[in-house]
């Protein structure tokens, strides 16, 4: 039996062998690549794409990263999932569930905008923000004049990097609206393999920040457990 | 027989006693694939274009404006303007039965005096029928769906009293699971398939607050009316509001409550405290454009399921 996670912008395949997770990550166009040679009744799915890909049962991504987090962490107040297309924030404590998928602003999009701007992978951004010396004060929480204000805070004569660091903590800020009264928060989602943003949500959620090792696949493995 | 078109809760009673045919403009708005320009709330912008463009035809229009909704009063004000006779009906926020009477009383001047005194009397005895519907769908015996196309009709009653009564007892019995059984309250959702996408993701709507609204209140003169309707649960505060569902949910022994809200509505900012004082699983929901219901309501929709099922 395997995990399936195909969401908007990868699609992840998760299974546990010998109690060890084994996981592949690939583009949501080549879902079929980590599906081959395993049959239809074998795959638990999740995901955007959950009930267009074949499988024997289906779970929302919701109760997925439950499942999944558990794996790793057993005592949990609030799951956040920072996807490509939307933030979804899990309070597992008290069975509450918000999902921002109106506004790019707290999404991974948000970051892919900036990385676009500056021409550069979307991986880097973490690295440049750890080299920034100042934090600018970018306060829009609207992602379209978040980047103008980016752009403000260029011309005033801030670096790259700095600005990076000052997107990064925007973003943060947005995100913590989202997030109701918690001690451990869990980090997941391909977003947060990015060290800069990270680091900014430590600062302004104030709260026990864990993440699991491999964030990306926490879904895929959560289907799998639901089903197990 | 001239068509009053409404806004939202107007005593039908009384609009039938005057020999009116109302009309309750919100109904079209689901299925009207618009995209208004002006917009805040899609429900009064949709109406309010469709009433200037003379494309929902009615005689006259009375709003619903006190103690209910601030955008309908704007975009009512935009539909008089536009020619149209309208009339602005408003509720008592403190339940002030002698006022309600005086607006009541006003209403039936401007459309032109009691007539058929008896219709009043009529529409309660519909209206034990609507009861009974919303009874026998919270035991399983009617479709949410079907017993949610009735209970909304209460409201205008689809103009024509004999023709609802048929379509009435035209509803055809079955038995239903009830696996997830959960209130709906709020404005009804602005997407026509709710109720359907909702039981086809294991989710049974046992209860409509608006529409258990429109079948609750009657009376047989204007005094009576007034008594009953001055409790119309939106106009009022909203700790009386909590109270009144408290009770309605527990009788109906609902699993969760979904909590569904419009882009724009004042009714967004109450979320936090029926939150707080309504003890249930809740689920809440944002809507803006009519159509049927997005991908994204039913994904919060599985979810919320799929939660009930871990509780
Ligand atoms: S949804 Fe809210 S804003 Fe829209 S008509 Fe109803 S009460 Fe008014």
């Amino acid at each position: 039996m395997i995990g399936l996670d195909v969401g908007s912008t990868t699609a992840k395949i998760a299974t546990i062998e010998n109690g060890e997770v084994k996981y592949r990550i690939t583009s949501t166009h080549n879902w079929k690549e980590l599906v081959k040679g395993i049959g239809n009744d074998e795959i638990i799915s999740t995901g955007y794409f959950r009930h267009s890909v074949p499988h024997r049962a289906t779970v929302t991504e919701i109760t997925a990263a439950i499942y999944g987090v558990r794996h790793y962490f057993s005592d949990v107040d609030v799951i956040v999932d920072i996807g490509g297309q939307d933030t979804k924030v899990i309070d597992v404590r008290r069975n509450n569930f918000i999902i921002n998928d109106k506004c790019s602003a707290g999404t991974g999009a948000f970051l892919e905008f900036v990385a676009n701007y500056f021409k550069i992978e979307l991986n880097e951004l973490g690295r440049l923000h750890l080299k920034a010396e100042r934090v600018p004060d970018i306060n829009n929480t609207c992602g379209v004049f978040a980047i103008s204000e980016m752009i403000s805070q260029l011309v005033a004569g801030y670096s790259k990097e700095e600005v990076v660091a000052g997107m990064h903590y925007a973003f943060a800020r947005r995100i913590s609206f989202m997030v109701p009264q918690a001690e451990t928060v869990v980090l997941i989602g391909g977003t947060v393999k990015n060290e800069g943003l990270v680091a900014a949500l430590r600062e302004i959620l104030g709260k026990n920040i864990l993440i699991p090792g491999e964030p990306q696949i926490i879904n895929a493995l959560g289907a799998l457990k639901s089903y197990i | 027989m001239s068509k009053i078109g409404i806004t939202a809760l107007v005593p039908p009673e009384l609009i039938f006693a005057c020999g009116g045919e109302p009309f309750d403009v919100n109904n079209v708005v689901p299925a009207s694939r618009k995209y208004p320009k002006n917009k805040l709330c899609a429900w009064t912008a949709i109406w309010k274009e469709m009433l200037i463009k003379k494309e929902i035809a009615v005689d006259s229009l009375i709003v619903v404006a006190g103690g209910d909704c601030h955008n309908a009063l704007v975009d009512g004000q935009n539909v008089a303007m536009s020619g149209l006779p309208t009339h602005f009906f408003f509720y008592p926020f403190d339940g002030d039965p002698e006022y309600l009477e005086s607006q009541l009383y006003r209403l039936s001047g401007f459309l032109g005096d009691i007539q058929f005194p008896e219709k009043p009397g009529e529409i309660m005895e519909l209206k034990k029928l609507g009861q009974m519907i919303d009874m026998k769908r919270s035991c399983g015996k009617i479709s949410p769906a079907e017993a949610f196309s009735i209970l909304i009709s209460f409201s205008d009653l689809r103009g024509d009293m004999d023709g609802f009564r048929k379509a009435i007892a035209s509803i055809k019995e079955s038995d239903f699971e009830l696996d997830s059984r959960v209130a709906l309250i709020g404005v009804p959702p602005i997407y026509y398939d709710f109720h359907e996408v909702a039981q086809s993701l294991g989710l049974q709507v046992v209860f409509d607050e608006l529409p258990y609204e429109f079948i609750r209140h009657g009376g047989t003169d204007i005094k009576e009316i007034a008594r009953d309707y001055c409790n119309y649960t939106f106009a009022r505060p909203l700790s009386l509001r909590i109270n009144f569902l408290r009770e309605e949910l527990e009788k109906r022994k609902v699993d969760g409550v979904i909590h569904y809200t419009q882009f724009a509505c004042h009714h967004m900012l109450e979320d936090e405290l029926i939150r707080e004082g309504l003890d249930y699983p809740m689920l809440t929901l944002q809507g803006d454009l009519p159509g049927n219901t997005p991908q994204q309501i039913k994904l919060r929709l599985e979810a919320f399921r799929e939660m009930l099922e871990r509780l």
